[in-house]
């Protein structure tokens, strides 16, 4: 009675879902999803990750130091008052 | 969260980009278009908050300025809301993607002329469709009033124009991965052209053209508005701070869940009403699944900015774009909230849903737009703001502004939603009811208007201003400056 | 994703989805519901009335739906005697349905205001008629005539005191005036259903509880 239920659309359904998770697969197995992590990356290069930036603690600024080599120190007055 | 070494697996061209390079010849690509692109952005928000301000006052005040036909509050109202998004929001967004796209693909801008071509039809259109509206020209579907043979046309080619010309930059780029951001400006780019079509289309009627035309302004704010504005939130964040976004697979969860879901969420704005009830129902379910891509992005977003909360005091573009990133968790968990159909008994036809609205297209999108351009500004301009005090009345006029105004319209919301729920209650009480809130979401829009007021005039110093020679190439990385601004003036 | 091509296709995949079940799938069920035998299409006159109703943005504070009475209180309001179902809505393109009741829903008032000079005279400035009003005046649908310039097929309107011209001079309804009025009392949907047997079963599998059955005994309100 219901048309939403009817066979032609639960078919229709299936068909289309199907279609998509197959895309889905196949994009996965052709590395699309593969090293994510370095994807994360490509927005930033060595100076982004160089600059020391006045609101990190010791302890991050440390930790970027210890990760990337010496922090370039902001010129005099950027950020705001560095000396 | 600790820092990840270089990836040696990943080529170097995507990392160092060419170095500086890239990005001057990118900036340099995106320059004109950009800034015709945020100066007209501009113009529109102005325009937009001038009716908007209007359209509040004549809701308490409903014989101000009543005389005339393009001045009436039907009107105005129309005007503010196709000015702010397709003027203002539209605008900054393409002005934004136009930068981003050649940064982000290592690849200078294709085709710049048609593209500022493309700015300039879709801006005469959006001045055929607003001046046409307050003439009494509407096609008489919400969010899609501009004229549609002689208003959206324009807009049609000239979107076209713009998204081609991106389209080709991408088909010609030098990088082998695509960003997130990338995604969410070319789905967006998709998108919208075929929403756009579909919404104007003439031959709709009785319900149907209802939930079409629910179907299109629910996936503007989703699939236009909202995906360009969560592509500049995951490339600003990272960017400034200076590592990447938490988790890359949580942000793919997200888009692709986002994709899928949002476009079945615009019944909601019938719940109720004389449509076949399934259509409803499987809104209410698809808005209530919105919790996973949300929920991916809070996640995301929060975790890369957590023990860094600090960098909101430094820097102005991530003040906005944190601020609208929380937005965007808060009005969704609204949204999906009033969904449900006995949330919406209450609140649904009450100013509680132009509060909602309100927290989505200013809190969250504007906000994110003004984050994006104070980033951005100076790459074009080549110098930094002149003024950090400047920057910090913006902000607190537009956040006090806008706090007064969604505080005001929610409660006042309720009331007139609960006022309208009791039969025994006399339509009168609802009306009575919501007024205080109408007279605080003026008082709140007043604020914001001043604060825009504020950055177009900062803006046009901007652009005024001469490009300051350096021995390095100046803000081609980070240096926004906000806290304790009077240096600011000197490195300038 | 290093593909674009496949990320525009994802991209195209989902809007897809949601237009076939949204948009088209919906389509193809609601273009077989029939206009009800007691509901007339709308005159040239109304028609260009709801064009005024339109232009001018009445949509953006009335709603033109009666939600139905085991969800709300629309009906029990006095709004209408029934939910408001698709039937009601195959004459208008595009519809109206409208997303705020800054003012009350009109989908029945030609019921509750059945008198044009009322609407006129709100029409000009609601506060004469109702005192608490925050609706517009809309006074530019209306000319303002010396008595002496008045013709014979002039639709004058009575505006009480405080609100009429100054100097004696009279409020005219101009043609939009009268169209607007026109449709707002075409305004009524309060007909019985009285469905055929197939139509009663498509409707029953479009919507949750169709109210069928001879309209009520309420009386019309005046103004909610």
């Amino acid at each position: 009675m219901m048309f939403p239920s009817s066979l032609a659309v639960i078919l229709t359904g299936i068909l289309l879902g199907g279609l998509s998770l197959a895309a889905f697969g196949w994009a996965w197995l052709r590395g699309q999803f593969s090293n994510l992590d370095a994807q994360s990356t490509v927005i930033l290069d060595t100076r982004d990750y160089l600059l020391e930036r006045p609101w990190e603690t010791g302890v991050q600024r440390a930790e970027r130091e210890a990760a990337y080599g010496p922090l370039v120190k902001p010129a005099t007055g950027e950020w705001g008052g560095a000396e | 969260m600790s820092m990840r070494p270089l990836d040696a697996a990943v080529a170097p061209s995507d990392y160092d980009g060419g170095g500086v390079d890239i990005r001057l010849r990118a900036d340099a690509s995106s320059r004109r278009p950009a800034l015709i692109a945020f100066s007209l952005a501009i113009v529109w928000l102005l325009l937009g908050s001038l009716w908007g301000d209007l359209a509040s006052f004549k809701l308490h005040w409903p014989d101000f300025l009543s005389g005339a036909g393009w001045l009436t509050f039907g009107r105005v109202r129309t005007a503010h809301l196709n000015s702010v998004v397709y003027g203002w929001a539209s605008l900054a967004m393409i002005g934004t993607a136009l930068w981003m796209i050649p940064r982000l693909v290592h690849q200078e801008l294709r085709w710049p002329r048609v593209v500022e071509a493309g700015i300039w039809i879709w801006n005469v259109g959006l001045v055929i469709g607003i001046g046409g509206i307050l003439l009494g020209f509407n096609d008489g579907l919400e969010w899609l009033e501009m004229n549609r043979y002689f208003a959206d046309p324009l807009l049609v080619i000239g979107g076209g124009m713009i998204g081609v010309a991106l389209l080709a930059t991408l088909a010609a780029r030098k990088v082998s991965h695509l960003y997130v951001s990338v995604w969410y400006i070319m789905g967006a780019f998709v998108w919208f052209p075929i929403l756009f079509l579909l919404g104007n289309a003439p031959w709709w009627s009785g319900v149907e053209s209802a939930g079409v035309n629910w179907f299109y302004g629910h996936n503007a704010i989703g699939l236009w508005l909202s995906a360009i504005s969560l592509g500049a939130i995951y490339y600003f964040i990272p960017k400034v701070l200076g590592q990447p976004i938490y988790s890359y697979h949580l942000s793919l969860l997200g888009f692709w869940t986002l994709a899928f879901f949002y476009a079945l969420n615009g019944m909601h704005h019938l719940i109720g009403g004389p449509l076949p009830t399934w259509m409803v129902t499987t809104s209410i379910v698809a808005s209530v699944l919105m919790i996973i891509p949300v929920l991916s992005l809070a996640i995301n977003h929060h975790m890369s900015m957590v023990g860094r909360f600090g960098a909101l005091r430094y820097s102005p573009t991530l003040r906005f774009v944190v601020l609208g990133a929380i937005a965007y968790t808060a009005v969704s968990l609204q949204g999906m909230f009033t969904a449900l159909r006995e949330v919406s008994r209450i609140t649904h036809f009450t100013h509680w849903t132009v509060a909602h609205s309100h927290v989505g297209l200013y809190l969250f999108v504007s906000f994110v737009m003004f984050g994006s351009m104070y980033y951005i500004m100076p790459r074009l301009v080549e110098h930094e703001w002149p003024s950090a005090r400047l920057i910090r009345w913006h902000f607190w006029l537009v956040l006090i502004g806008i706090a007064i105004y969604v505080v005001g319209l929610t409660i006042f919301g309720v009331l007139q939603g609960l006022a309208l729920l009791d039969p025994q209650v006399p339509f009168e009480r609802s009306v009575t009811a919501s007024l205080p809130g109408l007279y605080l979401r003026s008082l709140g829009g007043v604020l914001i208007t001043a604060g825009h007021f504020v950055f177009a005039y900062h803006c046009y110093q901007m652009v005024r201003m001469p490009a300051v020679e350096r021995a390095l190439p100046n803000f081609y990385e980070v240096r926004p400056v906000i806290y304790s601004g009077a240096q600011v003036e000197e490195a300038s | 994703m290093t593909r674009t091509w496949i990320l525009i296709l994802g991209v195209c995949a989902t809007i897809s989805f949601a237009l076939i079940l949204l948009v088209v799938l919906p389509q193809v069920l609601l273009v077989q519901v029939q206009a009800p035998p007691q509901l007339q299409p709308y005159s040239d006159v109304q028609l260009r009335g709801r064009q005024v109703y339109i232009a001018n943005g009445c949509l953006y504070c009335h709603s033109q739906q009666i939600r139905d009475s085991t969800y709300t209180t629309d009906v029990e309001r006095g709004w209408g005697a029934r939910s408001s179902v698709p039937a009601d809505y195959v004459y208008d393109a595009p519809h109206l349905l409208g997303t705020m009741r800054t003012g009350p829903d009109l989908i029945n008032v030609a019921n509750r205001q059945p008198s044009p000079d009322w609407h006129l005279v709100h029409l000009y400035q609601p506060r004469a008629v109702v005192d608490w009003s925050i609706m517009p005046a809309y006074p530019y649908l209306f000319e303002e005539k010396d008595p002496a310039d008045v013709q014979p097929s002039d639709r004058v309107v009575t505006v009480p005191a405080p609100y009429a011209p100054p100097n004696g001079r009279v409020v005219v309804a101009t043609p939009d005036a009268l169209a607007l009025t026109e449709y707002l009392l075409a305004l009524k949907r309060d007909y019985p259903l009285e469905a055929s047997q197939a139509q009663a079963d498509l409707l029953a599998g479009l919507i949750c509880v169709p109210e069928y059955g001879p309209i009520s005994a309420r009386d019309p309100q005046t103004m909610p």
